[in-house]
């Protein structure tokens, strides 16, 4: 009896303990995963089984360089992750982050890299620079508005991604009216914004990823392991919106 | 024991020395006690408050001056103070860039160092540097003294105009203010595409509107005739104010709360001013003056007393806030924070503001005292 359970623990050790690890370390408490809107052109392109193209637009986070490798960016992830779910639909995500962009910068490039995409949802990751430069909280709000108007007009669904959470920059950066302000503006049009800094705010306080005391070498690894839940998180929420 | 002066209106100290306190709870971002500062109640906070004391104040206090030895002595006086505002502001500015350099050269993380870097101004010292000094480079919570600086810079001018006529400062002051309403005109600032947080072609209204009234209550003189007719009607806006502004802070807190006006109204612009703020803000500043007496009971008690000389000593006052929520923020973002730590960093920062200006105030009063045999306490 006590081989057997010699043998357990061995065997248990030497599985592949990433993959034990990933199930878990993307957890949050159910009130960050909820998701009370729609995406009804999704919906309509899944249920019909037609290729479904998603532009993932945002800053240096939705390209993702810090992680070593495109596959490895949150676009890529959801990609996976959301054909995992639908399987039978070709859907792509393609990934048009520029680092250093304000929401206005964003929006601006909005002819060429989303709506030549031809989209049926936008997920919009922005505030980053904003909130680093300070730009006025009006504006960062019209450039919101304006790209939300812009989308609906041409019936795209729509996602706002907001902040990366980060407890050091976050005494330096005034991070608190950005991230309000982003989700007024989604409650205010009935939009779905991805929770993405209390979400790793969260996991930096539990400790499933925390960056301090890590060698340069392994934070590319750790960044990859965010992003990938970043993006896992993602299709959960878009599934809970396409039932 | 009030100060010797018996005349001095509390009112002033006691608000200012509020207004100080919202502006540190104001400034720790997500803190639970913003909830019950200013901002969570009116579309105005605790900057309406600091900037109009301050001109009502300087109204009074140069105007003496300028009243018992002329123009150019009182002109002198203010810049010395623009220069103690300047130096503090320097002062603080060093502050924050020990404050980036550290965390810039402690944290250095691939995820946030593309876009988060808050540190970018180190690669052109030269520059911010002499921007900083300028009062052209304004990191976050570095704002509000500009302002004041600019304010003070210009004051011996407005002095002069509101002690000869007041509309002659009002006018051209209002009209400047309305021209930033109506064109939206931006006071750049450093680096390109930055703009001064408090547009001082708005804000200098509200400097200006309370040296105009600190002109008239220095004077004895004050507006019986529309005080009563206001009364309802500010009364009536403040409720107003009230009732909105809470909604959005209760929709913030449960999705449930509709948010009245919020389509509408939001984003109410505070670096331009909006009348949104300005306006209820006078109604305020009408209810305060006709229900609250200058030397009025709850004034003078003794639980009032910390608020009124923290109030007293606004600058150094102000300063230590700023560094000290910079500080709390950092302890409740290195350490787990429940709802235990930061009330704890609240009480510790707002206690340390009360005694600071407690210290100071005993220091003066020292140093104002006359040398006798017995009194080498003094020093």
């Amino acid at each position: 009896m006590r081989r057997l359970a010699l043998m357990c623990l061995l065997v248990a050790a030497f599985l592949p303990a990433p993959v034990r690890a990933e199930r878990d370390e993307c957890e949050v408490p159910p009130d960050l995963a909820q998701m009370g809107e729609r995406l009804p052109r999704l919906a309509a392109r899944l249920e019909a089984r037609e290729p479904v193209t998603i532009v993932a637009i945002g800053g240096a986070s939705t390209k993702g360089a810090a992680a070593g490798a495109p596959d490895l960016a949150y676009p890529s992830r959801l990609q996976e992750a959301l054909s995992a779910l639908y399987p039978g639909v070709p859907i792509k995500v393609v990934n048009k982050g520029v680092p250093r962009q304000t929401a206005a910068q964003m929006f601006d490039r909005f002819p060429s890299d989303v709506i030549a995409e031809d989209p049926v949802l936008t997920i919009w990751e922005t505030g980053i620079v904003d909130a680093v430069r300070g730009v006025e909280i009006d504006e960062f709000a019209g450039a919101v508005q304006r790209g939300i108007d812009e989308l609906r007009n041409r019936d795209i669904d729509i996602i706002l991604v907001d902040m990366q959470f980060s407890r050091s920059t976050a005494t330096v950066i005034d991070f608190e009216r950005y991230l309000h302000t982003l989700h007024r503006i989604g409650d205010l049009n009935d939009i779905y914004v991805f929770p993405r800094y209390a979400m790793m705010r969260y996991w930096s306080e539990e400790n499933v990823f925390n960056f301090d005391g890590v060698a340069a070498d392994d934070r590319a690894k750790l960044a990859a392991r965010v992003y990938n839940c970043i993006g896992r998180r993602l299709a959960a929420a878009i599934r809970r919106a396409v039932p | 024991m009030p100060e010797p002066s018996n005349r001095r209106d509390l009112r002033l100290d006691f608000f200012r020395g509020v207004a100080l306190v919202f502006i540190f709870v104001d400034h720790i971002p997500e803190n639970f006690l913003s909830y019950f500062t200013l901002q969570a109640v009116a579309f105005f906070d605790a900057a309406e408050v600091f900037i109009f004391i301050s001109g009502f104040t300087a109204a009074i206090v140069y105007g003496q001056r300028l009243a018992a030895k002329g123009w150019l002595y009182a002109t002198a006086q203010i810049w010395r103070r623009a220069w103690q505002l300047y130096v503090a502001h320097v002062f603080l500015f060093v502050i924050f860039i020990a404050e980036v350099s550290y965390t810039a050269m402690a944290f250095n993380n691939p995820m946030y160092n593309e876009e988060m870097r808050v540190a970018d101004f180190l690669d052109q010292p030269y520059i911010s540097v002499i921007k900083a000094l300028l009062l052209q480079f304004q990191p976050t919570f570095l704002d509000i003294l500009p302002l004041y600086i600019v304010m003070m810079l210009i004051f011996p001018v407005i002095l002069l105009g509101i002690s000869y006529r007041p509309s002659l400062v009002l006018i051209p002051s209002l009209a400047a203010y309305l021209a930033v309403q109506l064109f939206g005109v931006p006071v750049p600032a450093y680096p390109e595409g930055h703009v001064w947080y408090f547009n001082p072609l708005a804000w200098q209204f509200l400097f200006v509107s309370g040296a105009v009234l600190g002109q008239f209550w220095a004077r004895g003189r004050s507006l019986p005739r529309l005080m009563p007719a206001l009364l309802p009607l500010a009364l009536v806006l403040l409720g107003a104010v009230l009732v909105v502004r809470v909604s959005w802070t209760l929709s913030s807190l449960w999705d449930g709360f509709p948010a009245l006006f919020l389509r509408e109204m939001w984003p109410v612009n505070k670096s331009n001013l909006s009348p949104l703020r300005l306006v209820p803000f006078f109604a305020a500043v009408l209810v305060v003056a006709a229900w609250i007496g200058p030397q009025a009971r709850f004034l003078r008690a003794r639980a009032a007393r910390p608020l009124v000389v923290a109030g007293q000593q606004s600058l150094e006052v102000f300063c230590l806030g700023i560094v000290l929520s910079a500080l709390g923020h950092f302890v409740l973002a290195e350490f787990p924070h429940g709802i235990a730590m930061q009330l704890a960093v609240n009480a510790v920062g707002i206690l340390a503001m009360l005694l600071f200006a407690g210290m100071i105030d005993w220091y003066k009063r020292m140093d104002r005292a006359p040398m006798v045999a017995a009194g080498g306490g003094a020093r």
